[in-house]
């Protein structure tokens, strides 16, 4: 359901807020067994939220988020409430604090259902590197959500919560939300404070919201997006109304489409499907720009050794001494913290510290850090000159639909290149929503993307909701 | 060439530890992944680094102290705590 | 000398701000274990750094007090490395693109010495060691501290050219505020690049860093021994080493700390949580018209344009309040000469004698400016001036309410004088006999007596000159 619909019922007493929220736990509780969604279940919480924002609701105080049960991603700090970035490492930790975002949520008596699985300090494109197990497409439950937000792109499919919010460093807001049929919007780099964010790779992530629907990330991302004094690289510029452009004319726009995502490597069902959405806007009057953009053959790789690169710096302070799991070996502090740290990361977090460490040390800096940071550059300037021809841009969102649990997920390499099509966004800060726009022959969701100009989310979620309006979706059978 | 001794030196920056095997499974891995990171070695050396844009020196943070967080909220995470500090085997 | 040693300097100096560099706990010396620490400077996942202003401006002063060029463009990066001090496993410092480069400070002799740079990082936590029960306990109130560091090129070639390096640099940081520069309690650390080659050669040899040493006689003291040292090894045909070594002011010798397991690879990047740093030329000349004047100015001024002995210069200005109060009390009575005596002598006893420091001080330096005046006005004696000063010192009164109070006023009115002389004579008709009759020592105890009974503000010199007259 909207949440403007829940909001409506929310306020007219259609329905408590408590009734609401037990509602969904109900659902959680049935249905996570099988898709494993959520690491933490915060039942008793929720509704004491929800008690409370009846109060609210009840002495006419209520605001647009008074009383709307989400998941949160677990790479969120939540005040007294674990936070383990589904990693064996923090499996016990409780952050003495809360999230911006979440404090901003908070004041609005947002109710919290509980904290969404997802892959290892969000490493990855699966969901299944979580110490908590994987998680399991609610669509086919034999199949990935993708990742590394998949708890919370899994939980909105599955009507565990009413929206989520997740993290995205590389495609890990917008790629799930794709395998799993649901809208999920990735902000500009600086329009949502990282303050309580559990850093992967400081200058590429960002929180991110996913939804039913376009209009929804909209509508949550108007309550946690702006300048925040706690985070140095959030930013002045964002302007909020996220939503003010649904409805209005988009004929005319000009929506650019990079020849380089439809090349070799793109799944043909993804392709026609993405293509066929190029024509529907086509028919509404957009005019469709062919756009280039030459770097992307690097994109991958500069992403990985950037990202690995800060991921190494960000997880040295988990050494087992101040939080997280700390090994019983160890006579020294050198073999203390060795062991730690390997009890407590899984492989995959270890193999993007090697990488980082790899692109830092001493001998390899220049040809590898440097160089990547190079091509970052490049790869901005060519966003640049591509904007000035066109609005937006419409690309696949992944080169294939979800797979088989086991298919993939334990070749690196696969992984890494599976993620050409949303690793650019981040690298050059820019908005991207990604939203279903067909179905493969297994019944499984395709996701497309599109990407806006730096701040423009506004235009973004209003292209996108006009395609989401015309579109038969089709629910997930659970 | 990637190799186990690069391997292990890596895991001493990254404070790893590795049995044997695990030690040459992670070489092997490595090993196909610098393959594709070595993309980048070729690149236009001549195209500037990439910096986040400049704050001015204005919208710093003002030089004022606040409180300081509770003692018992700092350690509460940690595992071993005397004096209130946080306790390691003894370095030089 | 076979050898010359060859010697560099790295000067970490802890900034003057109210709060941490990048957290707003406050940056204050000591407190119980992890009493003054948050989020950020623990290291809690999820936090961010913030950058502090004052701890910019403070670096940018130490530029300007060194002569260097300070830089509009700034940007910070983190160092990685793994410690029990340093909770994030990153310090966060300057490498690439530091605030300040390019100083340099004369030193005794005329000779320049090259400031490389100076740039801002973070200090780490302290460690207490138990061995008993071999551990180390975290104490993390010292993290993000705000430090800058200033790296000399290897320009030294004596002890006595590191020591007068070293106390310009505290004198200058003291004077513009960035640093109390007290190396006993380490907010002024010296660590010390050494090496030594033949008379005459100009390839370096290779160098060895010495640390802990908390004052410039330790400093001294770790430099001989380490020249020794190494041309010891030298002249043995053995090769130095090139490592840290720890001084110890006990033995008055450095020993080589265990070397790490591994050769360090900081593996430097720029730090991406906090954008680099403007400084327009606005702001920069606004931070710069806001610097007092330096010591080294000062010291020119006190020697060329108020004739002081250099000597005499040199003390003034070694404690930038004495040489404050100096400068007050010569504005109100430009009479350079007395009021540096006054100050040198007489107030520097009573400061040291009562352990006060100048801010104690009850009375103000126009106070003090008016006293020397009154003294050389002869409106009170100079011995008289003491006495007031020395009130002055204990209750905060002015100067001429003492004087008046005491009777310290003296009388120069020579016609009551002259009774008095007369009547003083009259009495001692055979003193007087005596001095006339060649006894010339009887002066002073007839001054004695004119003293006497004109009460404590007689002027002793018209005294003096009534008693010649009428003793003729």
């Amino acid at each position: 359901m909207a949440l403007k619909k829940l909001r409506d019922m929310l306020d007219k007493k259609e329905i408590s807020a408590v009734e609401l929220t037990e509602q969904y736990l109900d659902k959680i509780e049935k249905a996570d067994k099988s898709i494993n969604s959520y690491i933490t279940v915060c039942a008793e919480g929720a509704l004491e939220d929800a008690k409370k924002a009846q109060e609210k609701i009840d002495a006419g105080s209520a605001n647009a988020f008074t009383g709307i049960p989400i998941s949160v991603k677990d790479n969120i700090c939540t005040m007294n409430v674990k936070t383990t970035c589904a990693s064996k490492m923090l499996e016990d930790f409780v952050p003495p604090y809360d999230a911006t975002v979440m404090e901003k949520l908070k004041k609005s008596n947002i109710v919290m259902l509980g904290k969404t699985n997802m892959d290892e300090f969000a490493m990855g494109g699966s969901s299944q590197t979580s110490y908590f197990g994987g998680v399991k497409n609610p669509y086919d439950l034999s199949r990935v959500t993708g990742g590394s937000s998949g708890g919370a792109a899994a939980s909105v499919a599955g009507g565990l919560c009413a929206a989520a919010l997740g993290s995205d460093t590389g495609g890990s807001v917008r790629q799930p939300a794709s395998f799993c049929g649901v809208t999920g919007l990735k902000p500009t780099y600086g329009a949502v404070s990282r303050w309580g964010l559990i850093a992967f790779a400081s200058s590429l992530d960002q929180i991110g919201v996913i939804a039913k629907s376009a209009e929804d990330t909209g509508y949550l991302l108007n309550g946690i997006y702006g300048y925040d004094a706690n985070d140095a690289t959030s930013s002045k510029k964002s302007e909020g109304g996220y939503t003010s452009l649904i409805g209005s004319d988009i004929s005319g726009i000009k929506i650019g489409v990079p020849k380089e995502f439809f090349g070799d490597g793109l799944n043909d069902e993804v392709k026609q499907a993405v293509l066929s959405a190029a024509e529907y806007y086509k028919k509404l009057g957009c005019e469709l720009v062919e756009v280039s953009l030459p770097s992307l053959e690097y994109a991958v790789s500069a992403y990985y050794l950037i990202s690995s690169a800060e991921a190494a710096s960000n997880l040295s302070r988990f050494d087992g001494i101040k939080y997280g799991t700390r090994s019983g070996l160890g006579d020294d502090y050198n073999d203390l913290i060795k062991n730690s740290r390997r009890e407590g990361f899984g492989n995959e977090v270890k193999r993007r510290i090697m990488l980082g460490n790899y692109a830092l040390c001493s001998g390899y800096y220049d040809a590898y850090y440097k160089n990547a940071t190079r091509i970052r550059t490049q790869i901005r300037s060519e966003y640049k000159e591509i904007f000035e021809k066109c609005s937006l841009l419409l690309t696949p969102t992944a080169p294939t639909t979800a797979y088989k649990i086991g298919e993939q997920e334990n070749d690196p390499v696969k992984m890494y290149l599976a993620d050409i099509y949303t690793v650019t966004v981040n690298i050059a800060g820019l908005p991207a929503i990604s939203t279903t726009c067909g179905y493969d022959k297994n019944g499984m969701p395709i996701g497309m993307s599109l990407i806006g100009k730096p701040f423009d989310e506004k235009t973004v979620i209003s292209v996108c909701d006009r395609f989401e309006r015309d579109f038969d979706k089709r629910e997930a059978a659970l | 060439m990637f190799n186990s001794e690069l391997t292990k030196h890596l895991a001493e920056l990254s404070k790893l530890e590795f049995t044997d095997e695990e030690l040459d499974k992670m070489t092997e891995d490595m090993t196909d992944i610098i393959a594709i990171m070595d993309k980048v070695c070729g690149f236009d050396t001549s195209k500037p680094a990439y910096a986040l844009d400049a704050v001015d020196y204005n919208d710093l943070r003002a030089d004022a102290h606040t409180n300081s967080y509770p003692t018992d909220k700092i350690t509460a995470n940690a595992k071993n705590v005397k004096n209130n500090s946080f306790v390691v085997p003894k370095v030089v | 000398m076979r050898y010359q040693p060859v010697i560099g300097l790295e000067i970490h100096a802890e900034l003057l701000t109210d709060s941490k560099v990048f957290c707003t706990c406050q940056n204050e010396f000591g407190g119980s274990e992890n009493t003054r620490v948050c989020p950020r400077c623990s290291g809690l996942p999820g936090t961010l750094p913030l950058l502090n202003q004052g701890a910019v401006r403070l670096a940018a002063k130490a530029g300007f007090a060194t002569d260097c060029v300070v830089h509009n463009y700034s940007a910070f990066d983190r160092k990685n490395y793994f410690y029990p001090d340093l909770p994030k496993a990153y310090q966060i410092t300057q490498f690439e693109h530091p605030i300040c480069t390019d100083g340099h400070i004369t030193v005794t002799g005329g000779k320049d010495i090259r400031i490389n740079r100076i740039h801002i990082e973070e200090d780490a936590g302290k460690l207490v060691h138990d061995d008993y029960e071999g551990i180390s306990m975290a104490d993390y109130n010292r993290c993000g501290v705000p430090l800058i560091e200033i790296v000399t090129e290897p320009d030294f070639r004596s002890v006595e050219e590191v020591q007068d390096f070293v106390e310009q640099i505290a004198l200058r940081l003291k004077y513009a505020g960035v640093c109390d520069a007290r190396m006993e309690q380490g907010s002024m650390r010296v660590d010390v690049n050494i090496s030594i080659m033949p008379v005459g050669s100009t390839e370096f040899g290779t160098r060895a860093e010495l640390k802990n040493l908390n004052s410039l006689k330790a400093i001294g003291r770790a430099i001989e021994y380490e020249i020794n040292r190494q041309a010891e090894i030298l002249d043995n045909g053995g090769t130095v080493v090139q490592e840290t070594r720890r001084y110890n002011d006990n033995h008055g010798d450095t020993k080589a700390l265990r070397s790490k397991e591994e050769a360090h690879d900081y593996r430097y990047f720029p730090e991406p949580d906090i954008p680099p740093v403007l400084l327009s030329d606005a702001d920069m000349a606004e931070i710069k018209a806001s610097m007092p004047e330096m010591p080294q100015t000062r010291f020119a001024r006190y020697t060329k344009e108020y004739g002081l002995p250099e000597e005499d210069s040199r003390l003034i200005i070694s404690n930038k309040e004495f040489s404050d109060f100096y400068d007050e009390a010569v504005k109100v009575n430009p009479d350079y000469k007395q009021i540096s005596n006054i100050m040198l002598v007489e107030l520097m006893r009573h400061l040291n004698e009562s352990e006060k420091a100048v801010s104690d001080l009850l009375f103000s330096p126009a106070d003090l400016a008016e006293l020397v005046k009154m003294s050389t006005d002869s409106v009170v004696s100079r011995n008289a001036a003491k006495d007031i000063l020395k009130i002055m010192f204990d209750s905060g009164k002015k100067p001429m309410d003492i004087a008046k109070e005491n009777g310290f006023i003296m009388d120069n009115d020579a016609s009551g004088m002259d009774d008095i002389v007369s009547k003083v004579l009259s009495e001692n008709a055979d003193s007087m006999e005596s001095y006339r009759n060649g006894n010339e020592k009887v002066f002073g105890f007839l001054m004695g007596q004119v003293v006497r009974a004109a009460g404590k503000g007689a002027n002793p010199k018209l005294i003096k000159d009534l008693l010649t007259e009428k003793l003729k």
